[in-house]
């Protein structure tokens, strides 16, 4: 029997609503596919049908997360707010959704959104990359307070290594209301903005005799450099 | 030969930066930045886009700001001998490293060292103002961050529970900001203090890091005394960043004043208030600054100097309350004639003990026994058996307590705006720092900051009054 596109976004979505109930009550880490394929009342071979694995699970839930959170950000920022406001308010706003996966971001971090993974083919873990960093894009791009700034690759490089660090540092907080990451988000913010709009220290260092590698004989290796 | 050090210039400051500080700063440099640093340092808010550079003591700002405390520190001492100087050296390098590694003190120690660069020769005027900067700053917090804050701490968004909330501070507050607006659905008018998140731990972790870095310093004769003051400076720093003690000492003052009084202390809204959120009545008046602008009268100027002595014997006498930092932003001028006491955060509560501490230092100094008196002072500054026999120390303290109490000796109307009182004040407060007469009683430091953020305002005000007669009049009540 063919399942229509219709049942099957609802087997999804049960799937996704089951699960994240599982990981609040046992832990990402204690709950099986079995587990999640009987909470769902479907086969386990049924669940790896739309997802591969546990952390694509996961990831899923996150990624649904991020985009109720973007999407009602787009929808209460204001006209006149500044480029770190917006900033600050996008990224609080998605820790503000993820707070029902805080036990479990950091293994979905640590697999598949860690900077050290962005070339790795992982398609939904790409896609919450792309979509976040196409927001923060436009943010700078439409910033009242900055205009004409153009982030270069290695401005909103650094912007994913800050963002999946808050993210870290959000999972670990126990300070009282998560004040402390409030704090850490506010400070993060200040400082990409600051290097953004004096970007120096972010273009490539001039090379001189001075600052080139030592090789082991003693040498520089002033012609490896060259080449 | 003048006891008064001579203002440092800037080869002077550049020359007291231990090695490694100083390798990188230009003479032109730290003129052009000492000018900006020293003009109006409290008057900039922090640029949010330096915040991390402006807190570094690598920068040229924070430089200078050092160079001042180590100048300080070497200017006393050039009389005593190499082995206390390379003591000290070795302190000196350790506690501007310090400065470094701290997240919210390192703002009060970089006011300090402007504070020392214009003292001693100072104006009573720019003194007072500095008095009044001497706090700890919190970076500025955008709308979206104290929508984050409130969310929190009262559970729901600010436009759900205030109407016209003000997004632009309308004023600073130690530890974040005030913003205007009316609770929702009434025309009541708000004053909502926000504190910026998470600084209460960081001012723990500050002193934790401060202390440990002290320990080289513990061999030195006065150490258990600094332990006990700075132990006590944490006490008030945590109570100055819990909003409600702060809203429990306002409902304290709110009751101690007579209609007729004059003097009105800001009603607390408890439902909209946390540990971290205080909501109070918004007060419609003048600061120190923009009420003198206004010419006020003599007579206006005197009635207001009345108030704010009796607001400060009445809490203290009456209801054991301190306001251990009257600087000029506490006070608001409203245009009926009324006083505004605006900020409790630090205030301390006097215990049994510290009453009768200070009934018995009262009792001294009326009884003018010089036995009575210099048992009070050894007792006051803490002193050892052997520091007890210290003719000078002794001396300059009771100086200091003479000039405490001159006013509420003098028959008739005192002038506080007599620059030759206010000065005198200073010189023997700054004789006793020089000297590292720093031994005393932790409450004592508070009652200081007291008589002398007081005296700036009045004297900055020109006021002249009696305040024998109030005094006569309020201490009668301390049992």
């Amino acid at each position: 029997m063919r399942v229509s596109a219709e049942t099957k976004l609802k087997t999804r979505r049960r799937i996704l609503e089951s699960a994240q109930n599982l990981f609040a009550d046992k832990g990402f880490e204690e709950v099986t596919t079995r587990d999640l394929a009987r909470a769902a009342g479907i086969a386990s071979g049924t669940l790896f049908n739309y997802f591969a694995t546990k952390d694509s699970l996961g990831l899923a839930i996150v990624a649904l997360h991020l985009d109720d959170a973007r999407e009602e950000f787009l929808r209460t920022r204001r006209a006149d707010e500044s480029l770190e406001e917006s900033l600050f308010a996008h990224i609080a706003g998605a820790l503000r959704h993820l707070a029902p996966c805080r036990g479990y971001i950091l293994t979905i971090l640590e697999t598949v959104l860690t900077p050290y993974r962005i070339a790795h083919q992982c398609e939904s873990a790409e896609r919450i990359r792309a979509d976040h960093m196409e927001t923060v894009h436009d943010l700078i791009a439409g910033a009242p307070d900055a205009p004409g700034l153009e982030p270069s690759s290695v401005a909103m490089h650094l912007y994913w290594t800050l963002f999946i660090g808050v993210l870290s540092f959000w999972s670990h907080d126990d300070s009282p209301g998560g004040e402390a990451t409030l704090a850490y988000l506010d400070q993060s913010t200040r400082l990409f903005v600051a290097a953004l709009r004096d970007p120096a220290p972010l273009h490539a260092p001039t090379i001189t005799p001075a600052t080139l590698p030592v090789a082991m004989d003693g040498t520089s290796s002033e012609s490896e450099a060259e080449s | 030969m003048s006891t008064t050090p001579r203002q440092p210039d800037v080869a002077d400051l550049i020359a007291a930066l231990p090695e490694g500080l100083r390798d990188d700063l230009t003479q032109d440099d730290a003129l052009q930045h000492l000018r900006a640093v020293l003009s109006e340092p409290s008057e900039r808010p922090i640029p949010s886009n330096q915040f991390r550079r402006m807190w570094t003591l690598g920068t040229l700002q924070g430089k200078v700001a050092a160079a001042y405390i180590a100048w300080w520190v070497r200017s006393g001492l050039r009389n005593d001998d190499v082995r206390q100087d390379a003591l000290t050296e070795t302190h000196l390098k350790v506690a501007l490293k310090l400065l470094d590694g701290m997240g919210y003190l390192r703002g009060a120690f970089l006011k300090l060292g402007q504070m020392l660069a214009n003292w001693p020769d100072v104006v009573p005027e720019e003194f007072a103002d500095i008095l009044g900067r001497l706090h700890f700053e919190a970076p500025p917090m955008h709308f979206s961050l104290l929508r984050e804050c409130v969310r929190r701490e009262l559970g729901a968004d600010p436009e759900d529970l205030f109407d016209d909330f003000e997004t632009r501070a309308f004023a600073a507050a130690s530890l974040g900001q005030v913003h205007r607006a009316k609770i929702k659905g009434t025309d009541q008018v708000v004053a909502i203090k926000i504190q910026y998140p998470n600084i209460a731990r960081c001012i723990d972790a500050d002193i934790r890091n401060f202390k440990i870095s002290m320990t080289p310093m513990r061999l030195m004769n006065d150490w258990d005394n600094i332990c006990e003051q700075v132990d006590d400076i944490h006490r008030m720093l945590q109570l100055e960043s819990d909003y409600e003690q702060e809203a429990e000492n306002l409902r304290r003052a709110r009751l101690a004043f007579h209609e007729g009084e004059n003097i009105v202390v800001p009603r607390v809204y408890s439902e909209l208030s946390s540990k971290r959120v205080l909501t109070m009545e918004y007060l419609d008046g003048l600061h120190l600054g923009p009420f003198m602008e206004t010419n006020p009268s003599q007579e206006t100027i005197n009635e207001h100097g009345r108030q704010i002595t009796l607001a400060s014997f009445r809490l203290g006498y009456k209801h054991d309350l301190l306001y251990a930092d009257p600087h000029p932003g506490n006070y608001l001028f409203l245009p009926d004639g009324r006083l505004g006491l605006i900020d409790f955060g630090c205030c301390c509560r006097y215990t049994p003990e510290d009453v009768a501490y200070l009934n018995e230092m009262e009792e001294a100094w009326d009884s003018r026994d010089s036995d009575l008196l210099h048992r009070a002072i050894v007792k006051a500054a803490d002193l050892s058996p052997s520091q007890a026999q210290e003719k000078e120390r002794i001396d300059l303290t009771l100086a200091w307590a003479a000039w405490v109490w001159e006013p509420l000796y003098y028959e008739g109307d005192f002038d506080f705006g007599d620059p030759a009182y206010f000065k005198r004040g200073l010189e023997v407060w700054g004789s006793l720092l020089k000297k590292r007469y720093v031994r005393s009683l932790p409450l004592n430091q508070w009652l200081a900051k007291n008589f002398l953020g007081i005296r700036a305002v009045l004297a900055r005000m020109g006021a002249q009054f009696s305040m024998r007669d109030i005094h006569l009049q309020e201490s009668t009540v301390r049992s």
